[in-house]
């Protein structure tokens, strides 16, 4: 995974209001911290860091006064509507060191037509390189049928990756999925209870006598839900 | 229809409305989601109506999650009534949805099949939401 360099200024302010002023700049309100130094508080322009986090565990090359922190985002704060950035946790790594984090699990290929693939975990823990994350652990589930399961040791990780998770534990599910009839069944069940009707067929609909009184025209149409 | 088997109160106050939600903002378990933008009551039977619906279009291809119970009763006085004598019946249940929540989530389908029913779905709600998914760098 490539580095991201960003330059961030120092932060001097603190609280809501130093926050908002820097967000109203286009810019965010960080935290770097790790390995028991203290943190450093910086500002980071808000484009910049957008685009870097949209990598998985991005690594970030972080240039401040002088200085360059290599880290990794361990939370960011998005706004729930709009989705900026509100705050970013970075964590202070050095080159070689091992780290433990969430990859994403990405599934790709057809499974046998009349199966489903249910994925348990949709991100993985594991441990490795800081400098050598992988951005995500795929895993195909071409041709399975009903029934197959994928545990995480069962998983094909690059090397120099650890698992973190218990090899046994179930990852991805392939089940099989509800028939028509099933789904039918179930479904009409529940229209009846919440009280849904179908329009009839267009051909099974009788038109309503057209006559010069409109009222009554409108009074013998059926009520549409 | 999602409705509680026993409460502690039967009858409550209405929940507040305003503010955006403090959790469940994100894609939880599925690829794609509803998201709603603004906050409002969703009954059951609207919640019942918006899983029909996408049950219906993707048919037997996806797994659909449901995010959000109707936990809380809202009253009503009968029609032509004189104010007083006490709290009218429980009429609905409803979940009291913020802004931010992800309501409905799906997988196990294409993009262009869960955006159609999920956009089905949406028609059943009674709030403005839009379509979400799942993206790489979601922490």
């Amino acid at each position: 995974m490539t580095e991201t360099r960003i330059k961030a200024e120092s932060r001097t302010e603190f609280g809501k209001g130093a926050a908002r002023r820097i967000r109203r700049d286009n810019k965010v309100p960080a935290v770097l911290y790790g390995h028991g130094t203290d943190p450093v508080h910086v500002t980071i322009p808000g484009h910049e860091l957008m685009l870097a986090l949209k990598n998985s565990n991005a690594l970030l090359s972080i240039e401040v006064s002088g200085d360059k922190h290599l880290a990794l985002p361990k939370q960011v704060q998005r706004d729930p509507i709009r989705g900026y950035i509100e705050h970013a946790d970075l964590i202070l790594v050095r080159r070689g060191e091992k780290v433990t984090v969430e990859v994403p699990l990405v599934v790709s290929g057809e499974v046998i037509s009349g199966s489903l693939v249910v994925t348990e975990y949709n991100t993985i823990s594991i441990e490795a390189e800081a400098t050598h994350l992988p951005e995500a652990i795929e895993l195909s589930v071409e041709g399975l049928d009903a029934g197959a399961q994928i545990h995480a040791s069962d998983l094909a990780l690059p090397d120099g990756v650890a698992l973190q998770l218990d090899p046994e534990t179930l990852v991805v599910n392939v089940v099989a999925a509800p028939t028509a009839e099933q789904l039918e069944a179930e479904l009409a069940v529940a229209e009846a209870e919440a009280g849904i009707e179908h329009d009839a067929p267009e051909s099974e609909t009788t038109e309503p006598e057209q006559t010069d009184d409109t009222d009554e025209a409108d009074e013998a149409a059926p009520d549409s839900e | 229809m999602l409705i509680p088997r026993r409460v502690k109160h039967r009858k409550q106050h209405h929940p507040k409305r305003t503010g955006a939600a403090k959790g469940g903002t994100q894609l939880s378990f599925g690829d794609f989601g509803i998201q709603a933008i603004e906050g409002h009551y969703v009954t059951n039977r609207q919640i019942e109506s918006a899983r029909i619906a996408m049950t219906r279009h993707i048919k037997r291809g996806g797994k659909v999650w449901i995010n959000v119970y109707p936990d809380r009763p809202i009253t009503k006085k009968p029609a032509e009534t004189r104010m007083g004598s006490g709290k009218g019946s429980p009429e609905w249940w409803v979940a009291n949805v913020k802004a931010g929540r992800v309501m409905f989530e799906l997988s196990g389908v294409t993009e262009p099949i869960a955006r159609e029913a999920l956009r089905r779905a949406m028609h059943k709600l009674p709030m403005k939401c839009k379509f979400v998914t799942r993206e790489a760098g979601d922490l």
